[in-house]
């Protein structure tokens, strides 16, 4: 018995050890100042602007991070934890904001709302920004091997059309998303990736089965391991998975359809499990800085929204992650469909998984 | 070499390569899993440096330390209390009872004692993954005891009640003993149940409070970071370095200690 007591005894003392331990170093910041509840996906921000936040604005910043929008609502919804500055997807900030989850924000204390991209502003899941200000966006597009496709001897492609090309038997793998994938499907068409009309959906449809024999697969996360390793020659992709994709294959390319395709927005938003909606405000504030997002970019690596930005030399050169003009023209996001309308756009994806 | 001899290096090698795998790109100076362009430390100086990785891992080791003892108590009396029942459907029924915990999914048990703590009040942090973690690690210390409470000898108990033992002292100086190193075994196995887990945790964590497995799940959406590679590293050679000791302790005899 001894031996066992002795054991679970030391054991107790390290734990406590360790709390104690944890606990000293965190006297960084003085007990008494205020706390800001951050709450982001993980690996999207750079740590050091946390730190800068701190100091210049005296709050102590408690970080958390979530996997997905769906895990984050919940938690949120719960209302365990008094979480001040959230992250959500533009669907995400809809749904929140029909169900009287976030807080209306107050441009009187977001003066660096200016900075943003007026293209990025008013849109339809947000209007008036009345709740979420973007953080950073992203397109859908093609993600392409430049070595396959000259031993192939095809042209690189410039928009969905392409990827129906005879030439491409068994090389073109797909994102595992209904909307994107039947959205593209519509885009190749000239259609609306949003369209509720029967014929324009039935078209893609038919299309879609059109495309079975080039497809690869459809898969999730692997996609971006898959291209990497040269397995296909062309990818639907999220322009944040081409980005590592190319990190680790120097022949892949990454393009924006000009025809149309699907932009995505991360947003900002204050929950309204916000004790501290002063400090919220200031935190958004300060990521919209110019400077701050400057160096944000830099970390995170996916387009900002913010002009000053955008307009830094590399990243108005970077055609592949900061699209022109031209072909931001026709990019949608996605609307909010009703759940029939959904079920329809999931029902023709349904048809094509299962006909592949 | 015989054929069972290689039978063991194949397994060996398929159980222990993607570990290799893993360790071997954590000095990889590229910032992916894809190709090995150098040899660099960058990411273990990148870990002690602080990003907070460190910090993360004391949690989720002092979460698994302190659940694992509430586990081991309150799994230890449920056991006896089970083992001693007579009447055999009582019995029956509060096994089933403790299989039913282990095999509730993950995220039933998570939005449940999330509901619970919410509805309670009680602040998400420490002290409600600590708990949460106990109560799910509960069921695997009584199913790890019970056959071995069953195995002691009826003869030894009733031996003891002829001589006048009372309950107190049967549990003291017979089934305790008895049953000890299943009682440690089954204090590390909480330990790692409770390292292990995301689904209950995610739910349960808060107030920024965050172990290991959260921060690594939350990183999938931007592609894992090579310090995550030197993390591991450094756990399996601890883990490793424990076995072995492990060994040589019970070698040199110190079993009987």
């Amino acid at each position: 018995m001894r031996k066992s007591i002795k054991l679970f005894t030391t054991m107790l003392v390290l734990a406590v050890a360790i709390i104690v331990i944890q606990s000293l170093s965190d006297q960084k910041v003085e007990a008494s100042s205020q706390e800001l509840y951050v709450y982001n996906w993980g690996d999207y921000i750079e740590p050091e602007l946390i730190d800068r936040f701190e100091q210049e604005s005296g709050y102590k910043v408690i970080y958390e991070t979530f996997d997905s929008n769906e895990s984050m609502y919940v938690k949120v919804n719960s209302g365990s934890s008094p979480y001040d500055v959230i992250f959500p997807s533009e669907y995400m900030v809809d749904k929140m904001a029909e169900e009287h989850m976030l807080v209306e924000l107050d441009k009187s204390l977001l003066p660096n709302l200016k900075n943003v991209d007026p293209y990025f502003l008013d849109q339809e899941f947000d209007e008036g920004n009345t709740y979420s200000v973007p953080y950073f966006w992203g397109t859908v597009g093609i993600a392409y091997n430049t070595e396959i496709y000259d031993q192939l001897e095809l042209d690189y492609p410039t928009s969905y059309q392409d990827l129906w090309n005879p030439g491409l038997v068994d090389n073109v793998l797909l994102l595992d998303g209904a909307r994107e994938i039947v959205g593209s499907s519509l885009n190749s068409l000239g259609y609306s990736l949003n369209s509720t009309n029967d014929n324009e959906l039935n078209q893609a449809k038919q299309n879609l089965l059109n495309l079975a024999p080039n497809v690869k697969g459809v898969v999730g996360d692997e996609i971006k391991m898959l291209m990497a390793n040269n397995e296909a020659a062309a990818a639907i992709v999220w322009a944040g998975d081409a980005q590592l994709i190319q990190e680790d294959n120097e022949n892949i390319e990454f393009i924006t359809p000009q025809a149309g395709s699907n932009i995505y927005l991360d947003n900002i938003a204050i929950p309204k499990t916000s004790s501290n909606i002063e400090g919220a405000h200031e935190f958004i504030n300060f990521l919209m800085d110019n400077e701050v997002a400057s160096i944000n970019t830099d970390y995170v690596g996916y387009a900002s929204p913010i002009t000053s930005v955008m307009n830094e030399p590399e990243h108005i050169a970077d055609e592949t992650y900061y699209p022109s003009a031209k072909i931001r023209e026709n990019l949608e996001y996605y609307a909010n469909l009703d759940p029939d309308n959904l079920k329809r756009y999931n029902n023709i994806f349904l048809e094509f998984k299962i006909s592949l | 070499m015989k054929k069972s001899k290689i039978v063991i290096v194949i397994a060996a090698i398929i159980l222990y390569a993607p570990l290799a795998y893993l360790m071997f790109y954590s000095f990889n100076s590229a910032n992916s899993m894809s190709h090995f362009e150098s040899f660099t430390l960058e990411h273990y100086a990148n870990l002690f440096s602080g990003t907070g990785l460190l910090q993360i891992v004391a949690n989720s080791i002092v979460v698994g330390i302190l659940s694992a003892l509430l586990a081991v108590v309150f799994g230890t009396l449920g056991a006896i209390a089970i083992y001693q029942l007579k009447n055999p459907k009582k019995n029956y029924q509060l096994k089933q009872l403790n299989n039913i915990m282990i095999l509730a999914p993950d995220v039933v048990i998570g939005v449940a004692f999330l509901s619970l703590f919410t509805m309670f009040g009680i602040k998400l942090g420490l002290v409600s993954v600590v708990l949460t973690h106990a109560v799910f690690c509960t069921p695997i210390v009584v199913i790890t005891l019970l056959p071995r409470l069953e195995q002691i000898e009826v003869s030894q108990i009733k031996a003891a009640l002829d001589l006048g033992a009372k309950a107190k002292d049967i549990i003291k100086i017979i089934l305790l003993p008895n049953i000890e190193d299943a009682i440690i075994l089954s204090f590390f196995t909480s330990i790692f149940y409770s390292f292990d887990d995301f689904g209950v945790t995610f739910f349960v964590t808060g107030n920024g409070f965050v172990t290991l497995p959260i921060e690594i799940y939350s990183q999938a959406r931007r592609g894992i970071n090579l310090e995550l590679n030197a993390l591991s590293t450094i756990m399996i050679i601890i883990i490793f370095m424990a076995v072995i000791g492990y060994q040589l302790y019970l070698k040199r005899g110190g079993r009987n200690a």
